[in-house]
């Protein structure tokens, strides 16, 4: 099992290169005034736009391109993004606590509530709580996230003052700004709790409210189809029958025998979905005001603000790595018969 | 169990919904648009300045809602040479910066030195240069482009040094290369705010010496330090600004303690979409939201119950765009000018040089349905590119507007006669969302197509970058520019617009000797009566060349919360707003009642 972890770690920095080469590669379709329109915002730039492209080096060849980026990188220096007025890093280490901290609050409801779904109308197939949930399956899926979140915004915060946008009450966000309230980790939640506050906690909790009702109404409806029907291949096969048979009461057949067996699918599906939930959920960043990686890495790829581009597909890479080897370990942790060599 | 879950969480879900709002001394402004740096000298947007206006202070500055009426800030007064070349200004002694350090003459020379040593392409650097040290307001690293030789490079490093003089601690003096009637002006930009230079020093900025000079010349300040942090001596100072959201609180060492601010914490919060930004406001979190448009404006937020608008036909903005007609198209690889001769199936590079065949595009626009469609009837047309409120403005020059016949006599004048038998073909390209652009195209398209069926506009989307390589190898044949005021004086607009060297006449090619002499009379002289006569001058002139057809600008309106108010507001208003200001009023002056 080590050496498959390792196997698999060290294939990490060739994927990286590669997704690193295949963006440089799409960037030499620009021209240098294209590339260089991430710095000139306006007309009044526009006059310098020779001496943007000059000291960016915005007009040189691949090789030179990509060199002097690698040296960089390969100094720990993945640039400086125009989008966020800062080093790529630093921005990355800024805003992925954030995002990690929504896509957890987010990732296990809608998890259990896919699951539970999944599991209810499998057991009660073609009844009517088979025929809600698929019903609900599919306005959850078929309902843009925007419209759902904006839906949300104005009724419970506009309308009922419910809930929150942002992450905490200004009160809380102005004692960080100030250091009166120590950042440790940068997500408030547990942030709050590490100053001994339950209270901003508390704040914190409230914040994430819409956020986490808007992914969970939207994205469980995949887990439960996909849980739904390997669970009603499962529930048909003979260990099942051979289970009821020998008197096994019904809940520990559907959930012991039936589901851990469909659940595969469902462990496939959560990895990917949690590793581009780190990436930051574009739509409810914004709509929610949430300072994560999506709402800085949409507009820097409009803005074609390339070290920015590119560093969101290194962590993109990453993650996706990373969740992919968490679920290969994980089916052996579900299922003994899967092996590592 | 689960009964007391829900019990719980319905519990929970009521003490959440307690009405939120601000603070009684917290601001909270959502806006859009993250601010650029906050290094005075890198800072050349809106979103900067709105901060930068607040945490940094001039030697002088505009008076409430005044652009023509200025008071002393850091200096106690001031006094210009008989040759009108030397600027003196006395120091306030009693000022602190944030750091606890007192200012003197040293911090002012160190600010105005810096902006002439860095002066990096995308900064505001080139209107100061161009007063004090001439080098075409170009930064010592481009304007050598690598090649100077140490002879080159001292005689620079001189101008720099020569340019700003302390005469004791609370004296400085500015030598300029020539008469400038815009320069105190200038000096109240947030470019030029005083810096604290011990603590930049310290910090790692230029040393403010001879030695590194060349080191720091047009580089990039948004890797240094004070491009996030403040070395300032405004009412305010910055706690913290991480890249998105600014937070600042009121500074107790402030110099003008008579007066302390009401509002104590400042938050301008970044918010990129509106309905979220409408929806804070309604729920209370917000005490002044930015609202892009008018038509959300009438239909969402007029009649919110705790909110207010303000507006008035006053509040012009201190900017003008125009229509632009390119005199100087390039041809090469140009597919917006179709064939690149006049058979119809084009237009020839030089098709907009012809006088006749701009006044017939310019009889072709319809002003009015720009006013009623784009901005619900709420703007003014413009009769000159200047904004009104500026020195020298003529409201009595005639405008154009839509008249179809005396279009299409003009369209029958132009180009020897032929125009008319041949027909055109062109392509108006505009960037993908600019609903200004977007509309200008589709009416001229609409009034030039009806006028001979020989007559072809297409409207083009294109994304901004390639907007931008298209506008800056001048393969645009029309296009709607605007400029900003980076200063209140009428020759920022004039001369960018109408001297054949200004940044956008330039680019399109537009030259007419006549009008550079008067435009060069008009900035080389002080009396403001006769530039005024000059400016009518050259509006007059330039309605008759239309290089540029001036496009009418939409009134302006803040959307506050009902009890946010500010000091120095003119009578029967809640607020005052000054178009030099980004942030329209400062927040010293913010009052909640």
């Amino acid at each position: 099992m080590t050496t498959f972890i390792v196997r698999r770690l060290l294939q990490l920095p060739i994927v990286l290169l590669a997704i690193s080469l295949l963006i440089f590669g799409m960037m030499q379709f620009l021209t240098p005034e294209q590339r260089a329109a991430a710095f000139v915002k306006t007309e009044q730039q526009a006059q310098h736009l020779d001496q943007v492209i000059r000291q960016y080096n915005l007009d040189k060849g691949f090789w030179v391109q990509y060199g002097s980026w690698l040296k960089e990188v390969l100094h720990g220096n993945l640039g400086f993004s125009k989008q966020s007025h800062e080093p790529v890093l630093t921005t990355i280490a800024k805003r992925l606590p954030v995002s990690t901290e929504l896509a957890l609050y987010m990732f296990f409801p809608t998890l259990a509530f896919g699951i539970w779904m999944g599991t209810m109308a499998a057991i009660h197939r073609d009844k009517l709580i088979d025929h809600i949930v698929r019903l609900f399956a599919i306005a959850g899926w078929s309902l843009p996230t925007f419209v759902l979140a904006i839906w949300l915004l104005a009724v419970l915060y506009g309308y009922l003052h419910c809930c929150g946008i942002g992450r905490a009450d200004d009160k809380y966000m102005v004692m960080f700004a100030q250091g009166t309230l120590k950042t440790y980790t940068g997500m408030i939640t547990v942030d709050g709790l590490l100053n001994g506050r339950f209270d901003v906690f508390l704040s914190g909790l409230k914040h994430l409210v819409l956020p986490v009702i808007t992914y969970t109404v939207v994205a469980s409806a995949q887990i439960m189809r996909v849980l739904r029907s390997s669970m009603l291949d499962v529930l048909n096969s003979d260990y099942v029958r051979t289970a009821r048979a020998k008197g096994l009461p019904e809940r520990v057949v559907n959930l012991k025998h039936a589901r851990r067996n469909a659940i595969i699918p469902v462990v496939t599906i959560a990895g990917l979905m949690i590793a581009f939930m780190l990436e930051g959920v574009f739509f409810i960043e914004i709509i929610f005001n949430i300072p994560g990686i999506g709402q800085w890495s949409i507009p820097s790829a409009q803005n074609l603000d390339f070290p920015a581009v590119i560093g969101v597909a290194l962590l993109t890479g990453v993650s996706v790595s990373l969740a992919n080897l968490a679920v290969d370990i994980l089916y052996g942790m579900i299922d003994p018969r899967i092996s590592f060599q | 169990m689960r009964k007391h879950l829900l019990t719980i969480l319905a519990l929970g879900f009521v003490g959440a919904m307690a009405f939120a709002a601000t603070g009684p001394d917290t601001y909270v402004h959502m806006t859009y648009g993250e601010v650029d740096s906050l290094d005075p000298a890198q800072a050349y947007d809106t979103a900067s300045g709105a901060i930068l206006e607040n945490i940094y202070e001039t030697l002088y500055t505009y008076k409430g809602q005044s652009i023509t009426e200025y008071e002393p800030v850091l200096a106690t007064s001031y006094s210009i040479s008989d040759d009108g070349k030397t600027y003196t200004f006395k120091l306030r002694h009693d000022v602190l910066f944030h750091s606890g350090n007192r200012m003197t003459c040293r911090d002012v020379e160190y600010s105005i030195k810096r902006l002439l040593v860095t002066n990096p392409g995308d900064s505001a650097g080139w209107f100061y240069a161009e007063s004090l040290i001439g080098y075409d307001g170009v930064n010592a690293k481009d304007y050598f482009g690598g090649k100077a030789t140490q002879a080159d490079l001292d005689k620079y490093w001189n101008a720099i040094d020569n340019a700003v003089k302390c005469v004791d601690d609370y004296t400085v003096e500015f030598h300029l290369i020539k008469k400038d009637p815009s320069f105190f002006v200038k000096l109240m930009y947030t470019a030029s705010s005083v810096l604290d230079s011990k603590y930049a020093i310290a910090h790692g900025e230029w040393s403010g010496t001879k030695k590194d000079w060349y080191d720091w010349a047009g580089k990039d300040l948004r890797e240094g330090f004070l491009h996030n942090h403040d070395a300032g001596t405004g009412a305010y100072k910055l706690v913290k600004w991480d890249g998105k959201d600014v937070y600042a609180e009121r500074f107790i060492g402030y110099w003008d303690y008579a007066h302390k601010p009401q509002m104590k914490n400042i938050i301008i919060k970044v918010v990129d979409e509106q309905a979220t930004r409408i929806q804070a406001l309604k729920a209370g979190d917000a005490d002044r939201i930015t609202v892009n448009d008018r038509a959300t404006l009438e239909t969402q937020i007029r009649g919110m119950a705790n909110a207010k608008v303000l507006e008035s036909d006053k509040w012009l903005g201190a900017a003008a765009s125009a229509v632009f007609f390119n005199q100087k198209i390039s041809a090469k690889d140009n597919p917006l000018i179709g064939s690149g001769k006049l058979d119809g199936n084009g237009i020839p590079a030089d098709f907009f040089t012809d006088v006749n065949v701009r006044k017939a595009f310019a009889y072709s626009f319809d002003q009015d349905a720009i006013i009623k469609d784009l901005y619900m009837g709420k703007a003014v047309p413009l009769t000159m590119a200047l904004p009104p409120s500026f020195l020298g403005y003529d409201p009595n020059i005639p405008i154009y507007n839509l008249d179809m016949d005396k279009a299409e006599e003009y369209f029958k004048k132009a180009l020897g006669g032929k125009l008319w038998d041949t027909g055109f073909t062109m392509t108006i390209a505009y960037n993908s969302g600019n609903t200004t652009r977007k509309a200008v195209a589709e009416i001229l398209k609409q009034n030039i197509e009806a006028l001979n069926p020989k007559f072809k506009i297409n409207v083009k989307a294109m994304p901004w970058p390639q907007f931008l390589a298209a506008y800056k190898n001048s393969q645009l044949p029309a296009l709607v520019l605007g400029w900003g005021a980076d200063y209140a004086d009428p020759d920022n607009f004039i001369y960018v617009y109408y001297h054949s060297n200004g940044y956008f006449a330039k680019k399109i090619g537009y030259h007419n000797p006549k009008m550079d002499k008067l435009i060069e009379e008009a900035r080389s002289i002080t009396d403001p009566k006769k530039r005024a006569a000059l400016y009518s001058k050259i509006g007059y002139l330039a309605h008759d060349d239309v290089p540029v057809l001036p496009l009418p600008r939409p009134t302006g309106w803040m959307v506050l919360a009902k009890n946010v108010y500010t000091l120095h507001a003119p009578a029967g208003m809640d607020v005052y707003n000054n178009p030099m200001r980004s942030g329209s009023f400062l927040w010293k002056d913010i009052i909640k009642k």
